[in-house]
């Protein structure tokens, strides 16, 4: 546990990279979309893999959601999983964002396709300025319907202890249509962003 | 880059489809995995627009896809589960897929090519044809276990807890919509002396084709169900008493006329029946109307057998059975 502190510079650097990445994002996107995108200051936490699920589910109960995964992976052991979560009364709204015709796509079609755009646009300016470049898996959907996500979560078995989670609350002014976006960054992988961090602090 | 040697072949080994475009959708590249399955020559497509080579394409969904890896400059995914193929190719399963096309996951790539200024996208093609045919497969299997969930493995009608189940929702629709809901429990006669006489083998006989002839009976919308080792429910929605009777009757009648081969042996077998119809005052659970059907079914027997009685309210207490 006490390998894997964030120290005070570490977490600052960590902060600032993930506040550029996403004023980049949020540029691109506005642009690609044609609409106003507002990105709350991210938060960043280290999580035990045990509280994940709880935290999904408050976030989520009471309504219908989908969540869409999204794995990617760079050099020097960059990896994590990015998951996005809508209300589905939300993802209603994508095809109108995207310029779709109505049953042009299905709606699973859309969710990858608005999830993979806002996690590969932020990610890929993370990657940048760590001088990183990253692959994405295809994204999948891993639920959507009503009340699926806790148990889904539940019967999900994080195969590492802590993880570095990093939380973008996406908000499309013009629709009204936003998701959260969650980076995680389990185990080993955080080490060797810190070995990142530290080698990016000393050049400075 | 002193391995580039190994790009050239590696591509033309390479068992995944690899086809380059410019931002005008020009091909500039296709390998062999193309070439072979598409029956085209690099030779001649190159520089010719892949929606022209290509024509069955959906044009305006992948020119959108390509745009947003252009304009993000991010990769862009399509999986065959959303959309099975498209690019129409055959794949290497002929005979033992039931789809025609090559299912596919498709990846849209950014390229940054050092010798030209102009972007380019690289389309990779997967063959998913393998996830394809597990997933029918068990699509298959679920419908065949969902299906063998609700039946009685013996006679095929439904089973006793799927038959409650739906018992449980007529009866709730019924009194939603005030419409009349009848039911019909019936026995066979004297079954133990059928197992004496003919043994187990007979006895089961003797089930499984009084059930599937009883079933062609019976309309679509009622509910025929196994409730225990010789006893049989009926539900049958918007029926008042009197039609059900009718139906009792001329399924009892109808059984007892109708003879069974075994082992060179004719059987002849009787029902008992009774009849019960849901008051929406008297039965507030489904075991009520069950009780009040299966008293009227003890009347039945009483009385002789091979007969249909009905409930009617206030009739005697339900006694002990008898077979």
């Amino acid at each position: 546990m006490s390998t894997l502190g964030f120290s005070e510079e570490q977490r600052d650097c960590l902060q600032e990279i993930i506040n550029v990445a996403m004023g980049l994002a949020s540029d691109k996107l506005a642009r690609f979309l044609n609409t106003f995108v507002h990105l709350q200051v991210p938060s960043i936490a280290l999580v035990g893999a045990s509280h994940i699920p709880a935290e999904f589910e408050n976030r989520y109960q009471d309504t219908e959601a989908a969540l869409v995964s999204q794995g990617f992976f760079g050099n020097e052991g960059v990896r994590g999983e990015a998951i996005v979560l809508y209300q589905m009364e939300n993802a209603h709204k994508i095809s109108a964002l995207l310029g779709y015709e109505v049953g042009d796509v299905s709606e699973i079609e859309m969710l990858t396709d608005i999830s993979s755009i806002l996690t590969t646009t932020f990610l890929n300016g993370l990657a940048d300025q760590i001088e990183n470049s990253l692959s994405y898996s295809a994204p999948r959907v891993l639920s959507s319907a009503k009340g699926d996500i806790s148990s889904l979560l539940k019967n999900t078995s994080f195969h590492w202890e802590h993880a570095l989670k990093v939380d973008i609350s996406y908000q499309l002014i013009d629709h009204s249509f936003n998701c959260d976006m969650i980076l995680l960054i389990p185990g080993e992988a955080v080490t060797n962003i810190q070995r990142i961090l530290d080698r990016i602090l000393e050049e400075y | 880059m002193p391995h580039a040697w190994l790009c050239s072949p590696i591509l033309s080994q390479l068992n995944s489809g690899v086809i380059v475009v410019d931002d005008e959708y020009q091909i500039h590249y296709l390998n062999s995995f193309i070439e072979r399955h598409a029956s085209l020559q690099l030779s001649e497509v190159q520089g010719k627009s892949l929606f022209s080579v290509f024509a069955d394409l959906p044009e305006a969904w992948l020119k959108r896809k390509l745009m947003s890896v252009l304009d993000l400059n991010t990769p862009a995914f399509s999986s065959w589960e959303q959309r099975q193929y498209i690019f129409k190719l055959p794949h290497l399963r002929p005979i033992t897929s039931s789809s025609q096309y090559m299912a596919q996951n498709c990846s849209m790539l950014p390229l940054t090519a050092e010798h030209t200024e102009q972007p380019l996208i690289c389309i990779l093609i997967e063959d998913a044809t393998d996830a394809f045919v597990y997933q029918q497969h068990l699509s298959k299997t679920l419908i065949e276990l969902e299906r063998a969930n609700r039946q009685d493995g013996l006679t095929k009608v439904l089973n006793r807890r799927y038959w409650e189940e739906q018992l449980k929702q007529e009866i709730h629709r019924a009194q939603r919509y005030q419409h009349s809901l009848s039911m019909i429990l019936f026995d066979l006669d004297k079954f133990k002396d059928l197992n004496d006489k003919y043994g187990h083998l007979g006895g089961d006989f003797v089930l499984i084709q009084l059930a599937s002839f009883i079933g062609s009976l019976l309309r679509d919308s009622d509910l025929f169900g196994r409730y225990g080792g010789e006893e049989f429910g009926i539900i049958l929605p918007d029926t008042a008493l009197e039609g059900a009777v009718e139906v009792a009757e001329r399924i009892c009648q109808a059984v007892a006329e109708y003879p069974m081969l075994f082992n060179q042996q004719t059987i002849r077998a009787s029902i008992s029946m009774g009849v019960a119809e849901l008051l929406p005052k008297q039965h507030l659970l489904h075991d009520d109307l069950i009780r009040c059907a299966d008293m009227a079914l003890y009347n039945a027997k009483r009385a002789g057998r091979n007969r249909v009685c009905s409930y009617l309210a206030g009739e005697t207490e339900y006694q002990k059975k008898v077979n």
